[in-house]
């Protein structure tokens, strides 16, 4: 059993796994994820989706903001411009999802491009506000511009079709989204071997230094939103397909706090991090939905009273993991396993 | 080491919480299953909170009462916050893991976005969207709005502004004011259409936001028309600021509000402006001389005599009794489909006076086209007369 | 005067009355800005907090005004006291993602607790101005907006007169400047902390009364109006009293001939996304705003 990491060479210090054991671990548990439609219920088949749609989401807005330290609060906005772009493409222009979502990408990571030119100017606190300022502009227009996107009443979308099979139910979506998955947490992952996800690191940890030694700042910052927002194109993409109907309300600021929950949570500049904080948040309020739902069997009267208490959780939820532990559960994995390898020279 | 008790409080929580998922009593006895979708958090949860209440005191009432046909009424409830993604998930939940018989939706969104869902799983939806999308049963077959819907709410504004029309040398001048979401906008497009029929002048539009203080440029600009009537479409939390702006600027506009606009609480949120302006009612108020009102009024006190009781409480119990009277209709064994079809067997079926009678048919899922008119009279919401629009299927469906 | 006229008249004028609220809710974030460098991120729950005790103190408890009204405000004191103490203290030299995510749990919870304790329902508010306008020439102003412009500019005068002469104000400044020289100089920057948010949640408190004698009725989606006060800081900068005064009616104003030509032309809703697109407008040429402290990053 290794202890520590001893890598001799340079390509072995480019591998992602050190032995074949998590390769393999992997791989199974990709097959078993595969097989769960065949006896899941369409309620956890549509909660896993929602997990997966949010760490495709997650994973973009950690590059971002874990990865490059620029703070965003548009990401709702990105999510909607993926979503009503996929649709259109799909229900206007007639293309089929293999290509409208794709594109629909780009033209979320070209509008992100637009957002991220104030980041070359303002930092931190500014560029949240800004970023805040243009999820309200951004909504504005999907409310508004009604001839492209129905505003409030609704757009309905077209289930995606697989060489004639609808991809109408959730079982069907799952294999769409999963699919998605592997590869982004894939292109995730590498991005960071390279010379752009160093180049982001740096931006993160000292901007000034890195220009210094000759890191673009205009270029590399433009690209972390560029590749953030086609993440949460995609992820956009994959909401229109599943919830198969779009509301300028699935959209809100409270969507873009969820995000950034599930990285802080989760652990910022983590991928793994990115994960676990989308399970987290898309499972609390329905642990909480279920207890609530259960109470209320007993003690009906006390519903509204139940009700509420999604907000105070959610917001202690916030608080406890940002004053006990700030890395998020990715640190806490990482303390249970390597507990678990070094018993019991566990300090 | 304090490092590790965060883990084991951590786990503890859930364990908790785990825990009370299994606290809910399995019940032997067959029950019959409704999903009831309600928002307590989001942004009209002003009308969720008794409407909830409302729902909950009905269930407990008739189960009281020995149930629908001998067997108990179980009401899954669940808080959606007035977003459609989680209604949609709820609602998934309701059919795979609860299957339910009928769903108690809420309001637009949820009702719009699970349209093509009830349709295809065959559930009945009762919902508090009056919607006139939603009365058409060759569109939304499944769907039952629980009250006159909005389209003939303003047909029946349209024709008050006609019949007290007198001024013979000009044609009446109107106003629409509507919410800036699919609640707000839903008869506009109808209204248009109908006030250019019986020769009624739609001069402004005004739109306002979902969240706002403010209403003084709209009303500037509104006043430049100078619209003799306005009909006003969004809540009543949000009502009072159109009117106390009204006030403020002196204008003369006579206002005709909608049914989820007006009710007993405006008159204290909108004060001195309040006066003088209409609306219409679909059902009772909290202490109407109703044959229903003193069962309702009892339980309340019984339960929670302390707690508010706006209309939205009268509604919720509204729902109930014609879902449980359909669900009754369908016999021992009720499928979905079979309380469809009771439910269009209603006719003139009496809500215990809480609203005029319902009526469902297979052509026509508006349950009535009657309503009250009611003046805001010295502080308090004073009945004008009944009023009526014709039950004309050219206007269903819009 | 001609119609035109008159028709912008009266809405910069009510721009400026509408204005006067949103400055007194930007002088609460300013305030915790300019002592302790923290983004409140949840304006508007400190705002709602403060219509609900008001009115539970007033209507439900039915309590005098002398007394209510001061009993909200040892309230909103308290309450200050907890965040800071039990949530803000701990996240100290935190990157500043983090404390803007706190601000957002502590605005979760409060208003998770105002849910839970007083119901989501519309409950009218307490009646303290009276309906009838007055008048600034064809203008009519309504008592509430006037009072506030009032409230606004007496606090602007106190708050400048503390900040600048008296002892605990200049403490302020020199925490929010620097904190460890303050610290070596013998100022107890955990106290400062702790009334820079005491006097935060006061005026939102005082906001709160307000914005709910406005709107007739408290209810949650006060709190979404908090939103609003982010142009108004960006445009008089974050830690300025008075950029905050002149940043709420420079938005009120804009808001109002916003709605009032262009809504017309666009079909509505402008008057709401203006205040953002001159927001970021602001950002790209002046981040700092009017009135606020230029940051110079050290390396």
């Amino acid at each position: 059993m290794k202890c520590g990491g001893f890598r001799v060479s340079y390509r072995a210090d480019e591998r992602i796994f050190d032995t074949y054991t998590p390769i393999v671990a992997l791989i199974l548990f990709l097959i078993v994820l595969g097989t769960v439609p065949r006896f899941a219920s369409t309620y956890w088949l549509d909660v896993l989706n929602r997990i997966g749609i949010a760490v495709i989401g997650a994973l973009g807005l950690n590059i971002l903001v874990g990865y490059t330290g620029q703070i965003s609060i548009g990401h709702a906005a990105f999510l909607a411009v993926g979503a009503y772009s996929t649709a259109i493409l799909e229900v206007k222009a007639g293309l089929p999802f293999y290509l409208a979502i794709p594109v629909a990408a780009l033209l979320t990571s070209m509008f992100g491009l637009v957002f991220g030119i104030p980041s070359l100017r303002l930092k931190g606190l500014y560029l949240a506000i800004a970023t805040l300022a243009a999820h309200f502009i951004t909504a504005y227009v999907i409310i508004h511009w009604e001839a492209m996107t129905n505003g409030v009443l609704g757009f309905m979308v077209p289930p995606a079709t697989v060489f004639g099979l609808p991809l109408d139910s959730d079982a069907r979506i799952f294999y769409l989204i999963f699919a998605l998955v592997v590869p982004a947490t894939l292109f995730t992952k590498n991005l960071f071997r390279t010379k752009v996800g160093r180049a982001f690191i740096a931006i993160r940890d000292r901007d000034v230094a890195a220009s210094v030694m000759g890191v673009s700042l205009f270029k590399y910052k433009l690209l972390a939103f560029l590749i953030s927002s086609f993440y949460a194109g995609v992820a956009g993409g994959l909401m229109a397909h599943h919830s198969r109907i779009l509301f300028p309300d699935a959209f809100t600021l409270l969507v873009a706090i969820d995000y950034l929950a599930m990285i802080i949570i989760g652990g910022m500049g983590s991928i793994l991090g990115s994960i676990f904080g989308a399970v987290f948040m898309t499972l609390l309020p329905e642990i909480l939905k279920l207890s609530a739902t259960s109470l209320t069997g007993v003690y009906p009267q006390a519903f509204g009273f139940i009700a509420s208490t999604r907000d105070i959780v959610f917001g202690l939820a916030i608080i406890f993991f940002l004053m006990s532990e700030p890395q998020g559960l990715a640190r806490i994995w990482v303390r249970v396993r390597s507990y678990w390898k070094l018993w019991p020279y566990s300090y | 080491m304090s490092r590790a008790y965060g883990p084991l409080v951590r786990f503890l929580l859930v364990g908790v919480l785990a825990s009370s998922l299994g606290v809910a009593s399995v019940d032997a006895q067959p029950s019959i299953k409704l999903g009831n979708l309600v928002d307590l958090t989001g942004p009209t949860s002003d009308q969720g909170k008794d409407i909830a209440q409302g729902r909950i005191d009905a269930t407990q009432y008739f189960n009281e009462r020995g149930g629908i046909n001998g067997k108990k009424i179980e009401l899954i409830s669940v808080e959606y916050g007035f977003q459609p993604p989680r209604a949609v998930a709820a609602y998934k939940k309701f059919v795979e893991e609860d299957k339910v018989l009928l769903v108690l939706g809420y309001g637009t969104p949820d009702t719009e976005a699970l349209r093509p869902y009830i349709t295809k799983d065959k559930v009945p939806y009762l919902s508090g969207s009056y919607s006139g999308h939603l009365t058409d049963p060759r569109q939304t077959p499944y769907n039952f709005p629980g009250g006159i819907d909005y389209t003939s709410q303003i047909r029946i504004f349209l024709n008050y502004v006609k019949e007290t029309w007198t001024d013979t040398s000009r044609k009446p001048r109107v106003a629409f004011i509507f919410a800036d979401n699919a609640y707000g906008r839903a008869p506009i497009e109808s209204g248009r259409k109908y006030a250019q029929e019986i020769g009624v002048d739609l001069v402004d539009e005004e739109v306002i936001p979902t969240v706002f203080t403010d209403a003084t440029s709209q009303l500037l600009t509104m006043k430049k028309k100078d619209p003799d009537f306005a009909y006003i479409n969004t809540n009543t939390q949000w009502v009072p600021v159109v009117l106390k702006d009204s006030y403020k600027l002196g204008l003369k506009t006579k206002y005709v509000i909608n049914n989820y606009g007006l009710d007993e609480r405006t008159p204290a949120l909108a004060g001195d402006a309040a006066e003088g302006v209409i609306g219409i009612q679909d059902v009772a108020y909290w202490g109407d001389n109703v044959p229903g009102m003193k069962i309702l009024m009892d339980f309340h006190k019984k339960h929670h005599g302390s707690d508010t009781h706006a209309s939205p409480y009268m509604r919720g119990w509204l729902w109930v009794i014609v879902a449980v009277e359909g669900i009754k209709r369908a016999g021992d064994a009720p499928t979905g489909e079979s309380v469809k079809r009771a439910l269009e067997s209603l006719k003139e079926f009496d809500t215990w006076g809480l609203t005029p009678p319902f009526t469902y048919t297979s052509e026509d899922h508006r349950p009535t086209n009657r309503a009250r008119l009611v003046m805001i009279k010295g502080g308090k919401v004073v009945p004008m007369r009944e009023v009526s629009v014709e039950r004309d299927m050219k206007w269903i469906g819009k | 005067m001609t119609d035109h006229l008159v028709f912008m008249l009266q809405l910069v004028i009510t721009g400026i009355a509408v204005g006067g609220v949103y400055s007194l809710m930007a002088l609460g974030f300013v305030l915790i800005f300019k002592a302790s460098s923290v983004v409140n991120f949840g304006p508007g729950e400190l705002v709602l907090f403060g219509a609900y005790v008001s009115w539970a103190t007033i209507l439900a408890m039915r309590l005098p005004l002398y007394v209510a009204l001061p009993l909200t405000l040892v309230i909103a004191i308290v309450l200050g006291l907890v965040i800071e103490r039990g949530v803000l203290r701990p996240l100290i030299g935190q990157p500043v993602i983090s404390v803007i995510m706190v601000t957002f749990g502590v605005a979760s919870v409060i208003r998770g607790f105002l849910n839970m304790t007083w119901g989501s329902d519309t409950r009218p508010f307490p009646v303290l101005f009276s309906q009838q306008p007055f008048h600034f020439g064809p203008v009519p102003v309504s008592p509430v907006h006037l009072w506030s412009f009032v409230v606004v500019i007496a606090l602007l005068a106190a708050f400048s007169i503390f900040f600048r002469f008296s002892l605990t104000g200049m403490a302020m400044r020199a925490t929010a400047d620097n904190q460890q020289v303050a610290l070596s100089l013998g100022v107890s920057v955990k106290w400062i902390f702790a009334l820079s948010w005491c006097i935060a949640t006061v005026v939102s408190a005082l906001g709160g009364i307000i914005l709910g004698s406005v709107r007739g009725g408290v209810d949650f989606s006060l709190a979404d109006l908090g939103l609003k006060v982010f142009p108004v800081v960006i445009l008089g900068g974050l830690d300025s009293v008075a950029g905050a005064i002149i940043g709420g009616v420079l938005i009120g104003v804009l808001e109002n001939l916003s709605g009032g030509y262009l809504d017309p032309i666009f079909g509505g809703g402008v008057k709401e996304v203006a205040p953002f697109v001159a927001l970021v407008i602001i950002l790209m040429v002046r981040p700092y705003g009017f009135f606020g402290k230029v940051e110079i990053e050290r390396v």
